[in-house]
């Protein structure tokens, strides 16, 4: 595969205008990004979340795969069965099994469970009992592996079939020892259609799970597979159902937290779920005059209707004091004595500090959710403007843009949350600084988009501008790759 | 092989009563084949020695595929035997295979007892206690094992004067 095929694959989001139509409320589709800079090799360099990836079907994988498995039947004169299984338990690493086999030929179909290491004593009578089933049977009717233990077809059928019951294809041994039988007696024994077609399916899973450039992508159903130069945990965009995903764990993209950390992360949030039920609240009281307000967008920029005074959702502070560098909003003040305290205190603040970040994790998925509603409104209104020939489609098209960077630039700030809970202090105060800063112009672009009337084309390319940058800074500063 | 019950299974049940293994009894239920009554007396040098334990083998329809579900009827205070009396064995799990038999199952649980393996443990506090004062464990494993017994001869000697008092008056 290369690079220009890479390109081209990147190149290729057919959805991109449709996309806003079919869209639903699926969360992966937040951090979908229509234009990929395509072409401007000077911006690519510095994107700290470009990854050369590539979708395949599944076809195209097994193409990979036989290509491996020839080139060790030829290299070191094995049939394809055994090729595979070596191929499977070396991670696909031709390079291993060629080192092994000149050094030691034997020693790697013993190790590889594919010949036994002693060698054994061919029974030379026409018939004998089949050890499972006890019945006296010829012995054309019986199967072994290279092992020499016989038994009759029927039990080798029944066993084989039993085995892929609980999953095992490649895995499957020999019911006396543990040769492994390899793809050819396996079909070889399984009759039916269906068992040999999941054998072949289940068989293909394996060689899928150790290939270390390939994954399934996780979409629901989705069937296509993504296969990458290098793993890392990257972002993976599925051309085939849209899915972001991280190569390396398989969840949904989830930078700047890295993969140990968001699992943690998520298993906590489900752990802690019945704690967190509370939160989600519709309206607040305006901390002005008190009159009851409903959020109704994703800005967490909010004003009072009544008293028109200008306040933060989250916290509840005059939004004029959020610019400033005394931004408290996303930091989470600890008690600095708290080492002190009793173990119930601990436990509070403790509760206190996770109830903090989830409150602002949950809050940006919210806010995603609402600015989805968004878009779809303003795909609404350039519609009613091209239709009463007001500019044309591609006039308005910075409206869409925009809203999609918001939610680009929303869907990092929801992930750096988790980051921050188990963040140690050090760099902490700097990635607390990046952080505000990026969601004062998340705020700022939100605010705009929701009263797109009141600005210019100018006003939103350079909020987005502004609020891309802080991004990528935040990101160039704290992803550790 | 519907309905009935498979060659296999005949032929095994003849064995083991024909050439019992020494120190274990098992005798299938007279209404369910598949259901054997088992009795393992503990062996010789260990703390379950006097003792005789009870178990139950059951083998499910697709035996020989499956391995067989075993289960201590008597309590025993035994790293790899849980309260319920289930076993922690390895054969009993992912490596049965079915070229194993009723045979080699129950001399494995009995080499069980002989060699118990609080590493691979299936009740954690006595493999606990196994591993932080052996010495102590085994005087609880030999306490247990004649309790046991001992209920077990005033339990038959019980009922055999219930039987003889029956007799008596009727
Ligand atoms: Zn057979
Ligand atoms: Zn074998
Ligand atoms: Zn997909
Ligand atoms: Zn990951
Ligand atoms: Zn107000
Ligand atoms: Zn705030």
């Amino acid at each position: 595969m290369s690079t220009a095929d890479l390109e081209s694959q990147d190149s290729v989001d057919p959805e991109s205008s449709e996309y806003d139509d079919d869209d639903d409320d699926n969360i992966d589709d937040y951090y979908y990004n229509g234009d990929e800079d395509e072409g401007m090799a000077s911006d690519k360099e510095e994107d700290p979340e470009l990854f050369e990836f590539v979708i395949i079907d599944s076809n195209e994988a097994q193409e990979i795969f036989d290509l491996l498995v020839v080139k060790i039947c030829q290299e070191i004169k094995v049939s394809e069965s055994v090729a595979r299984i070596l191929l499977i338990q070396h991670d696909w690493n031709t390079e291993k099994i060629l080192e092994r086999h000149r050094v030691d030929p034997v020693g790697l179909l013993i190790e590889g469970r594919i010949i036994p290491d002693k060698p054994v004593a061919q029974t030379t009578s026409r018939s004998l009992y089949c050890p499972v089933c006890f019945q006296r049977c010829t012995k054309s009717n019986t199967t072994s592996a290279s092992c020499g233990h016989a038994f009759c077809d029927d039990c080798w059928m029944l066993y084989c079939v039993t085995q892929l019951k609980i999953g095992l294809s490649s895995g499957i041994e020999c019911m006396n020892c543990n040769l492994l039988i390899g793809e050819e007696m396996a079909l070889k024994i399984l009759k039916s259609g269906a068992a040999r077609e999941k054998y072949r399916q289940f068989l293909f899973n394996d060689e899928v799970k150790c290939h270390p450039l390939i994954r399934w992508c996780p979409g629901n159903d989705c069937g296509f597979l993504v296969k990458v130069v290098i793993p890392k945990a990257k972002r993976i965009l599925c051309s085939n159902c849209n899915s972001i995903f991280c190569f390396m764990c398989g969840e949904k993209y989830h930078t700047p937290t890295d993969c140990y950390t968001i699992k943690k992360w998520l298993t906590k949030c489900e752990d802690d779920s019945e704690t967190a039920n509370y939160i989600t609240a519709n309206t607040k009281d305006c901390p002005n005059c008190g009159s009851c307000i409903e959020k109704n967008g994703g800005c967490n920029h909010m004003q009072c209707i009544k008293c028109k005074h200008d306040f933060c959702w989250m916290c509840c502070g005059d939004w004029k004091s959020h610019g400033s560098e005394y931004y408290e909003c996303s930091r989470y003040k600890s008690n600095p004595n708290i080492v002190n305290e009793s173990a119930g205190i601990q436990a509070r603040e403790a509760l206190k500090k996770y109830l903090f970040y989830f409150e602002r994790w949950q809050n940006h998925a919210d806010s995603l959710k609402r600015e989805e509603e968004t878009k779809r409104k303003i795909n609404q209104k350039i519609q009613e403007k091209v239709n009463n020939n007001i500019g044309t489609w591609i006039d308005w098209q910075y409206l869409l843009d925009a809203a999609q960077l918001l939610a680009k630039c929303r869907y990092t700030m929801m992930y750096t949350y988790p980051y921050a809970y188990f963040m140690e202090d050090g760099r902490k105060r700097l990635f607390e600084y990046q952080q505000a800063q990026l969601e004062l112009e998340i705020e700022n672009l939100s605010w705009k988009l929701e009263r797109d009337e009141l600005y210019c084309r100018g006003d939103f390319e350079n909020q987005m501008d502004i609020a891309e940058k802080r991004r990528q800074t935040l990101l160039k500063d704290f992803l550790v790759l | 092989m519907s309905g009935g019950l498979p060659r296999r299974i005949i032929k095994e049940t003849q064995r083991l009563i024909a050439e019992p293994v020494p120190g274990i009894k098992a005798e299938p239920h007279e209404e369910n084949a598949r259901y054997f009554r088992v009795s393992i007396v503990g062996p010789r040098e260990t703390p379950y020695c006097g003792g005789k334990f009870k178990l139950e083998l059951f083998l499910p329809e697709e035996y020989p595929m499956a391995a067989p579900k075993v289960r201590f009827m008597t309590k025993i205070y035994h790293p790899n035997v849980d309260k319920l009396g289930r076993i922690c064995l390895d054969i009993l799990k992912d490596k049965w295979s079915p070229a194993l038999q009723i045979r080699t199952v129950l001399l494995s649980i009995q080499a069980l007892l002989s060699a118990p393996n609080p590493d691979d443990p299936l009740a954690n506090d006595v493999a606990e206690q196994w591993k932080v004062d052996e010495n102590k464990a085994i005087e609880t494993a030999k306490e247990w094992t004649r309790t046991v017994c001992q209920r077990q001869i005033v339990h038959t000697s019980l009922s055999g004067l219930y039987k003889s008092l029956c007799a008596r008056y009727q």
